[in-house]
């Protein structure tokens, strides 16, 4: 007489399988959060630059609707920052915009940080020997930042015064109010590059960047090369949060 | 009944012939410029008998210098051969087109070069001999094209009539009573002139890719202007944005007594968006964004940058800002992380520059001036031997500016140019 198997219970989880059950929920939970935000969707985020310390710095990235800046002296990676914040809005589908009153922007750089050159509008400056700009070159620019920041079509539009400190000073102060006022409850960021603090909205953020020191791949002598480029940088209104961050030469 | 209009001789232009068959009819069937087909159903009433109306087809045509000969038969393609075969005016009553093409010689009939040497080895000669011969043993020996054949010599038609459709003009006129000075009441009058043109475009499903306006002034001469922004356009609002930015930009230079707006169609173009990827900009408001920024536009100094396939440093292209959607899969990929940039100089900043030891020392230049605290050097490259040549010896230096910020000056990039033997400053990498 054969004995009849009695039916099988079904096996508790051990709790190392309910961990991992758990774990791979987590993990497609995530997945899911990050997505590609739906049409539209996208012009509500903040927009980064791609170097996390900064990003954080300024809370999660340059808000939108308002005049941020980032200012520092020379080398200490203004434009690789805006060039960071211009190659993460074009790479993500977006329209930027540069006005370049000095035509400093160098295409090459661009390209190299893997900027997506076509959905740039690049507005240059009068091709002049002078080191700096002009007051006329000036307002113009600040005149194309309003036609630009009010279209509605670029989520950046960057206004380079790296160099034209004195014939700054000449706009009328107002000139920033004026911006700030036209690109308030718009979905595009308004981003000023200087060499020290001009104007920043209310809701904008502010950066001051300071080199520290740039870094070589070895000792003097022929074979050395340009590393990093390191600085430091300082947000909020009396540049009380800071964070170090390098970037990576040419 | 169908009416065949053909001219032997060379015609004054190429439209002329269906000109003046639309003059009677807009039901015109014109694939070459000579002959061309009517359909004349429903003039009995303004030209009782065929031969009155053939005659009136003849002399429009002779009005308009047209040397012409017409054939009116209730078939199309006799219509058509016996017009092109026969000199002056020919009628053919119903039920005679057969009889009316049998003595013509077989080269009237559209057979092609190969078929009707074919034809001729068979011993045919005339359009009768075609026409007797049985459907069937042409079949036989043509194909579906033998019947064919058949019908067509005994004029009978194949297919359907198809009208070609009237060529339009977009085009609006405002005589004005008096004489407009300044952009602002101009502002209101081309409302008045490109609403409508724009509504007639739409009404036929079309916008337009460019607009020729034509303001004649009080001197008695023109002041023309023509706007083809990067998309084609079917708002009043944007093209009037556009004029006046134009006739901000080169205004007339006197009072305007008329407004003439005449656009180019284009069809409208449906696209399909995708539900993940950032909306595309609206071409409208992107034109009319950049003719907003017309002095940049105007002196090239505005578009998207490109690079050029070349080594020469700084070299680069600048080309019209037209976004063209990002590559599926491109949104995706993670950009590599932010990297030093180059400030640059244009033109690069002539300087002198002190050596020692074979590695610069002193730099100065407009702007940049300071001791070279660090150094990486030299990489030299040259190229373009065969055109403008030009060689150069790289240095990255990091200056301390008397007046700089206290961890040390900029960094700097700076070249000695071989081939003239002198320092410049790139630019500032940043």
């Amino acid at each position: 007489m054969s004995a009849v198997p009695l039916p099988a219970e079904a096996p508790t989880p051990s709790p190392a399988e309910r961990k991992r059950a758990l774990e791979e929920l987590l993990r497609a939970r995530r997945l899911q959060a990050q997505a590609p935000p739906l049409r539209g969707e996208d012009r509500r985020l903040p927009l980064v630059t791609g170097i996390a310390g900064v990003d954080a710095l300024v809370g999660g990235g340059f808000p939108r609707g308002a005049l941020s800046e980032v200012h520092g002296p020379a080398s200490s990676g203004r434009t690789g920052v805006l060039l960071g914040l211009l190659t993460r809005a074009t790479r993500g589908g977006a329209l930027a915009a540069l006005v370049d009153p000095l035509d400093r922007f160098d295409p090459a750089s661009a390209a190299a940080a893997g900027m997506e050159l076509a959905r740039l509008l690049w507005l240059r400056g009068p091709r002049i020997a002078a080191e700096e700009a002009s007051a006329k070159a000036l307002a113009d620019a600040s005149a194309a930042v309003a036609t630009l920041a009010s279209s509605g079509l670029f989520d950046v539009v960057a206004l380079d015064l790296v160099d034209a400190a004195r014939e700054r000073r000449r706009l009328p102060t107002a000139t920033w109010l004026r911006l700030q006022r036209l690109v308030e409850g718009t979905t595009t960021a308004v981003v000023l590059v200087a060499e020290e603090h001009v104007a920043c909205g209310p809701g904008g953020a502010r950066l001051a960047l300071e080199p520290v020191a740039p870094r070589w791949s070895g000792p003097p002598g022929p074979a050395r090369l340009l590393g990093a480029l390191a600085a430091r940088a300082r947000a909020g209104r009396h540049a009380l949060r800071g964070a170090d961050f390098a970037l990576a030469a040419l | 009944m169908f009416g065949g209009l053909h001219s032997p001789r060379p015609l004054p232009e190429e439209g002329a012939l269906a000109a003046v068959a639309r003059t009677f009819t807009p039901r015109v069937e014109a694939p070459s410029p000579t002959p061309v087909l009517l359909d004349l159903s429903g003039l009995g009433r303004r030209w009782p008998t065929p031969q009155e109306l053939g005659r009136a087809l003849l002399d429009a045509a002779a009005s308009r210098a047209i040397e012409a000969q017409a054939a009116l038969a209730f078939s199309r393609a006799t219509a058509l051969v016996l017009a092109r075969a026969r000199p002056g005016l020919t009628v053919v009553p119903a039920g005679g087109e057969g009889a009316a093409l049998a003595p013509l010689p077989l080269e009237h009939l559209d057979v092609g070069a190969e078929r009707l040497s074919l034809l001729r080895r068979w011993g045919l000669r005339t359009i009768g001999d075609l026409a007797r011969l049985s459907p069937v043993s042409l079949a036989a020996r043509f194909g579906p094209e033998g019947p064919r054949l058949a019908r067509l010599a005994r004029g009978e038609d194949d297919g359907v009539f198809v009208p070609a459709p009237l060529p339009e003009r977009f085009e609006t006129t405002l005589e004005l009573d008096w004489p407009v000075d300044g952009l602002e009441p101009l502002a209101f009058l081309l409302g008045r002139v490109l609403e409508p043109l724009c509504a007639s475009l739409a009404a036929r499903g079309a916008k337009a890719s460019s607009l020729a306006v034509s303001l004649g002034l009080v001197d008695g001469t023109t002041h023309a202007l023509s706007l083809r922004p990067a998309a084609p356009s079917g708002e009043a609002r944007t093209w009037r944005t556009l004029v006046l930015l134009d006739l901000e930009a080169h205004p007339p230079r006197d009072a305007i007594v008329r407004v003439t707006a005449r656009a180019e169609p284009t069809p409208v173009r449906a696209v399909q968006f995708s539900l993940l990827d950032p909306a595309q900009p609206s071409p409208e408001r992107l034109a009319e964004t950049m003719a907003r920024l017309h002095a940049w536009t105007a002196e090239g100094r505005s578009g998207s940058p490109q690079l050029v396939d070349t080594h020469r440093p700084g070299a680069f292209a600048v080309s019209t800002f037209a976004p063209p959607p990002l590559p599926r899969g491109r949104r995706g990929e993670p950009p590599p992380f932010p990297r030093v940039a180059l400030r640059a100089y244009r033109p690069p900043r002539l300087a002198h520059v002190e050596l020692r030891g074979g590695a610069p020392s002193f730099v100065s230049a407009p702007g940049v001036r300071g001791a070279v605290a660090a150094c990486a050097g030299p990489w030299r490259a040259s190229g373009d031997w065969w055109d403008v040549a030009w060689s150069r010896e790289e240095w990255d230096v990091l200056l301390a500016l008397p007046r700089g910020p206290a961890p040390g000056g900029g960094l700097y990039r700076i070249f000695l140019d071989r081939l003239r033997e002198e320092w410049f400053v790139e630019g500032e990498l940043d």
